[in-house]
């Protein structure tokens, strides 16, 4: 953005971000949880907020609920600035949120949780929702599995038919069919306007369902952009098993960065397509091939040049 | 927006039909005993120096009302019963941040005040169970064993007790909001609740150090007075209450301002 630009951009334009991040900012002693953190969500997209664990996504997004005070920055959800409570407060009604440690009343039964948030905010979806999604809702909460109370919270996060749903980490707990499942919903949701901002550490969930990621590390907003560009960065990890030692530069093509070869193990990031990738490798007389999502860690180290020394 | 109070009154129910049994076992016990013991309560009178009578604030142990004020209000209701409702205040906000359900509750479209002035409403299960309860059952134990209270000093030894109790909550409500972890915030509540009780006991039996007491809810209700002499300290009650609502007022501050 150009100087002359930026003057327009302060002047009090309706803002149409679901959420806009304007240098929020949460210290705790010498540790920025979140430092100078600007971005914004726009309405009917699903955004991806990544990064490892203790990199201050969960701080965001209790920041953006109002249960933790910036120490400089502000942010806005749905319009209403998070320094104004009142205001924010009557924003929550057109917000969903899925906690990454549900808290229910242990002893009432799943019908007299969701019971209750209903009467709080409205329950229009419920039933609907309850068809996707089945806890046992006859029994008390303090019996739910890990799975089941995922499943409440995905309920109760959804029924009041919000315009924003905010979920930090919300399939752990979850197997993989109802991971899929619930991919699938929050693609739905998005289709009928909903926007979404979830939050995850695990780079292939992001990448399968995200149209927009935030990269964050080390309180830090390290990248923004398209999930387009992020597969394009991305790679996969590989790991080939060969019958006998190859030589390197017949092997090797120009989309294997970070190459170990050692003997007949060849390990690589693979920037290219997957098919190709195996186009070529079946000109060799390969015993066993692994080919895996990148570790965040990883991505962070090649992609984003950010260095971690002075945090573990 | 009734939601939160009424889920925290259902909470509450156990808790005061707990209590109210306890209260009842006691009544059975104590009004049993009476009619044994009324003969020799004045060798009791002699047996036991005078400051243990002034730190209980005990009289007339030879009626029923002083022996009944003596044996369930100046010890059970006041210290028990006070303990309890700052106990249970100590738990309503710490116990939900720890847990993080206070998370879940506040994405809801209610202002953090208004959580804490619904959890804090809750109480009225146990104020009207216990008051009720225990007045009815004491009234109708004193007519079994052929005795029998005056109805008005019975209801104002409970009615008068209310701010009193209501100041304990008020007491275990700001600890709640002003410690983080629920075990902390209600062994301190416990703790206040006691160390008050004592200070005003200890202090009101020497007449230079009286003063110290006036800080201690106590000195505001005292059940002797109304039971055996049916004196009825409006004034204190209403010094009880504007303590009370100067304690919510500080934790609503609190809670308003912290992060969760």
């Amino acid at each position: 953005m150009s100087g002359q630009t930026a003057a327009h951009e302060t002047e009090p334009t309706a803002d149409t971000a679901t959420i806009r991040l304007d240098g929020l900012t949460k210290q705790y002693g010498d540790v920025m949880a979140n430092d100078a953190v600007i971005f914004a969500v726009e309405p009917g997209e699903i955004f991806g907020y990544l990064g490892p664990n203790g990199a201050g996504k969960t701080t965001t997004i209790r920041l953006l609920l109002g249960l933790l005070k910036p120490t400089a920055g502000t942010a806005t959800v749905l319009g209403a600035d998070i320094r104004d409570r009142r205001a924010l407060t009557q924003a929550k009604a057109n917000v969903g949120y899925l906690p990454d440690t549900l808290g229910f009343e242990e002893r009432l039964t799943g019908r007299e949780v969701l019971e209750y948030f209903a009467r709080l905010r409205g329950d229009e979806r419920r039933d609907e929702l309850l068809e996707l999604f089945r806890p046992p809702l006859d029994k008390p909460v303090e019996t739910y599995s890990h799975g089941n109370r995922r499943m409440l919270g995905i309920v109760q996060a959804f029924m009041h038919d919000p315009d924003l749903v905010i979920m930090d980490e919300p399939t752990s707990g979850l197997d993989p069919l109802k991971q899929d499942r619930l991919h699938r919903f929050l693609e739905d949701e998005r289709d009928a306007g909903t926007t979404i901002f979830f939050s995850s550490h695990v780079l292939s969930e992001v990448q399968r369902v995200c149209d927009r990621v935030g990269i964050i590390r080390d309180g830090e907003l390290v990248a923004l952009e398209t999930i387009e560009e992020l597969l394009e960065r991305g790679g996969k990890d590989v790991r080939v098993q060969l019958a006998r030692p190859v030589d390197p530069d017949q092997f090797v093509t120009a989309e294997m960065i970070d190459v170990e070869l050692v003997d007949r193990t060849a390990r690589f990031t693979y920037t290219g397509e997957v098919i190709e990738l195996l186009e070529h490798l079946v000109q060799y007389d390969v015993t066993d091939v692994d080919i895996g999502d990148p570790q965040l860690d990883e991505v962070f180290k090649h992609y984003y040049g950010t260095d971690s020394q002075e945090t573990g | 927006m009734t939601a939160i109070l009424r889920i925290e009154s259902r909470k509450r129910v156990r808790g005061s039909v707990i209590l109210l049994a306890v209260f009842a076992v006691l009544s059975a016990l104590y009004f049993s005993m009476f009619p044994g013991v009324q003969e020799e309560m004045d060798v009791l009178e002699d047996a036991f120096p005078g400051f243990m009578f002034e730190l209980f604030g005990i009289e007339e142990l030879h009626t029923i009302e002083g022996f009944i004020a003596a044996e369930i209000y100046s010890f059970f209701w006041i210290l028990l019963v006070g303990i309890y409702f700052a106990y249970v205040s100590a738990g309503l906000i710490a116990g939900d941040i720890q847990d993080r359900s206070m998370d879940l509750t506040l994405s809801n479209p209610v202002s953090r005040e208004s959580v804490v002035l619904q959890k804090l409403g809750a109480l009225w299960v146990p104020l009207v169970a216990l008051n009720v309860g225990v007045a009815l059952i004491v009234y109708v134990s004193a007519l079994a064993i052929g005795e029998s209270f005056n109805p008005v000093a019975l209801a104002m030894v409970h009615l008068l007790s209310v701010p009193y109790l209501l100041v304990c909550a008020g007491i275990g409500l700001v600890l709640s909001v002003g410690i983080d972890h629920v075990r902390s915030a209600r062994a301190a509540a416990l703790g206040a609740v006691i160390v008050l009780w004592l200070v005003e006991g200890v202090s009101s039996l020497d007449p230079d150090y009286e003063w110290i007491g006036a800080a201690a809810p106590t000195r505001y209700y005292d059940q002797t007075a109304i039971l055996v002499h049916e004196e009825y300290a409006l004034f204190d009650a209403g010094v009880l209450l504007v303590g009370f609502l100067a304690l919510i007022a500080l934790a609503v501050a609190l809670f308003v301002r912290r992060d969760i």
